[in-house]
């Protein structure tokens, strides 16, 4: 025998060896009592899942387990979500804490991380097509709309003439949204849309619009902005125009500096989308059920309107705020 | 004389006359565009709206001024929404720390660091232009959300805000920085040394080598200016919207080169001008005002706005290549 040979034989055993040992090695990961939960976001870039990450940590802390945190560098990525939820698949941690990019299209990786035994808790984005979930933790955004344009129409006495400003087309999010929106609507026969236009869910195409708009309509009573970085976009624009102070503004989300505005009486309302109270119910809900308890299978979290009288309770820093009751949650679900 | 000087000195000749064609077509769509849009709405003439339309139209040009040059020379650049992005995240951060000039000066410097590194990309280390700046697209974009971990930084001194919503003499300050951005770019492209070599780059790269231009120094001297572009329409990005946050240059590239596209400027290189993406900049800024004025449905604009663009660059080619070879 050459060095060469008795080279790949050595490499061999050691390779047998190692693989000899591993049923014993996962049993030890099995026995510990630290689990690991891999916790998915849509993307890096947006506020609303940085709370998310945030209320998922204050609940992976609460309870003991070890949390990874997996996004796609490109932001509500279809195809970079599906190879994630795969590569993660193969490392099995314990559970995953699942947001879909696309509610439909993860169906089939879903789907197949949960045949393959991984507990799957989905927040924010609900996924009704998959079979198995553990359970969904949300908020729906039809719903959340509807709560907010009503809170609205009631401050405005249920008349006068207004502006939605509509998020991404393409995104179900604000098909929803706008569908809420127009429940409320027909609720308020006296309440006039003059336009509904796309403000793609960011504040400079929705401040370049709302100027547009501004152009046509020389009384606005009110906005209804899809979310709250397109409403800061139009309280921003409505200033600098020199016509603030006229139209109530609200939006979704309950962002910092809509906060601000809110707090300042520059903008209405705005109602909360929670992410952070969302992704800690839904950890819970998720490391419960691998400890063998019974959750929920659906937990719909109640709509909160901010306005200038309760938003310091949103003011204060995502790492400070209060979590929700999960005892409390649950029981306001039957 | 020989050849590369008299090819040189033809090319010379040659582009003024195809330039005042393509600068006048598209003044042309132009027009066709306002006068249809005067007659759909009664408020599309009035000049609060002139106005409006010239703040969108400047803010595009700010944009597109720095790809338009890069175009020009036969490259193209796809970083230019993602340095925006990234420049306006590091002047953000910069000004929040309480430093206006600190701020300004980090994010024109950022931007210009982007453009060296492109250019040298592109001109020393031969990656095409194509790659060399479709990677640094991801890079700045990834450095944005490592420095910003999903915060918006809000609030920006009036005398930066003054930029983007500030007036002189009744304009809008944005429209008067982008009309004097057009008359240096003007100038630049047209009577100096350095411009003349970007059409002679962007027309025959072979011979402009051949003919003794330092290509290569050319190209990242190009690609820095429009790194340092891209910088100044990050901070004019932040003193209108008067806030920041990672992803904000991410929908900024494809108008971009709409707005190239529409002015008449050849993506293969050698041909158009910064007055053309000016005028294209306005067209593209009078599209989304029309659609919005004339309330068109949110699921509608995009495919509208992309059949424009198709149109407006359709009849480019066919009046253009008739005046041409009438002349």
């Amino acid at each position: 025998m050459n060095r060469k040979t008795i080279c790949n034989l050595v490499l061999l055993a050691a390779a047998l060896a190692l693989a000899l040992t591993l049923p014993w090695r996962s049993a030890i990961a099995k026995n510990d009592k630290e689990l690991t939960i891999a916790m998915f976001v849509k993307n890096l870039s947006n506020p609303n899942f940085r709370a998310a990450r945030i209320g998922a940590d204050k609940a992976a802390k609460e309870l003991g387990v070890k949390l990874e945190h997996v996004s796609p560098t490109k932001p509500d990525n279809i195809e970079e979500q599906t190879r994630l939820t795969e590569d993660w698949l193969v490392k099995k941690p314990d559970g995953f804490l699942f947001v879909p990019v696309d509610f439909k299209a993860l169906i089939p990786t879903v789907q197949k991380a949960i045949d393959a035994g991984m507990p799957v808790a989905i927040y924010s984005n609900n996924m009704p097509d998959v079979k198995g979930v553990v359970t969904y933790v949300g908020s729906d955004d039809a719903t959340i709309e509807y709560e907010v344009s009503k809170f609205l129409f009631k401050k405005m006495g249920g008349k006068g003439k207004i502006i939605h400003i509509d998020g991404n087309p393409a995104a179900i999010t604000a098909q929803q949204r706008k569908a809420g929106f127009e429940r409320a609507l027909k609720e308020f026969p006296q309440v006039e849309l003059l336009a509904s236009q796309p403000g793609q869910y960011r504040r400079l195409p929705a401040v370049q619009v709302f100027e547009n708009l501004m152009q046509r309509y020389p009384q606005i009573d009110a906005v209804v902005s899809a979310n709250d970085d397109m409403a800061v976009g139009v309280v921003e624009a409505l200033y600098a125009a020199g016509r603030g102070g006229k139209t109530l503004v609200v939006g979704v989300d309950v962002l910092p500096d809509a906060a601000e505005l809110i707090k300042s009486g520059r903008m209405f309302a705005s109602a909360d989308y929670s992410l952070h109270d969302q992704a800690y119910i839904a950890m819970h809900a998720l490391v419960k059920h691998i400890r063998g308890e019974q959750v929920p299978k659906q937990i719909i979290l109640p709509v909160a309107i901010a306005t200038q009288d309760n938003v310091d309770a949103w003011r204060m820093k995502m790492e400070d705020r209060k979590t929700p009751n999960w005892e409390r949650v649950v029981a306001a679900q039957k | 004389m020989n050849a590369a000087q008299t090819e040189r000195g033809q090319r010379l000749v040659t582009i003024p006359a195809e330039r005042m064609v393509f600068v006048l077509s598209r003044l042309l769509a132009l027009i066709v565009l306002v006068a249809g849009l005067s007659v759909l709405s009664p408020v599309f003439l009035t000049w609060p709206n002139v106005i409006t339309v010239a703040r969108q139209a400047a803010l595009q040009f700010v944009m597109s001024a720095g790809l338009t040059i890069v175009v020009l020379a036969g490259g193209i650049d796809l970083s230019v929404g993602a340095v925006i992005g990234f420049a306006a995240c590091v002047a953000a951060t910069g000004i929040a720390a309480g430093s206006l000039t600190g701020g300004v000066l980090a994010g024109l410097g950022v931007g210009l660091a982007c453009g060296v590194c492109t250019g040298m990309l592109v001109a020393y280390a031969r990656i095409p232009a194509f790659i060399a700046s479709y990677g640094m697209l991801w890079i700045a974009q990834g450095l944005g959300y490592i420095l910003m971990q999903g915060n918006v930084i809000q609030g920006f001194p009036p005398a930066l805000r003054f930029f983007g919503i500030g007036w002189v003499w009744g304009v809008p300050t944005l429209v008067v920085l982008a009309g004097a951005l057009l008359a240096v770019l003007h100038v630049l492209l047209h009577y100096t040394v350095l411009g003349r070599s970007i059409y002679a780059i962007g027309g025959n790269v072979a011979a402009a080598r051949l003919s003794g231009m330092p290509v290569r120094s050319r190209q990242v001297t190009l690609y820095a200016l429009c790194g340092l572009l891209s910088g100044l329409a990050a901070l004019v990005v932040i003193a209108r919207v008067n806030s920041a946050e990672a992803g904000v240059g991410e929908d900024l590239l494809l108008p971009a080169i709409a707005a190239v596209c529409l002015g008449g400027t050849s993506l293969f290189g050698g041909v158009g001008g910064i007055v053309g993406t000016a005028v294209g900049s306005f067209i593209l800024a009078l599209s989304v005002n029309g659609m919005n004025l004339l309330g068109i449905d949110s699921l509608w604009q995009n495919a509208v706005l992309g059949g424009i663009i198709l149109l407006s660059v359709f009849t480019d080619q066919l009046g253009g290549a008739r005046l041409l070879r009438g002349s």
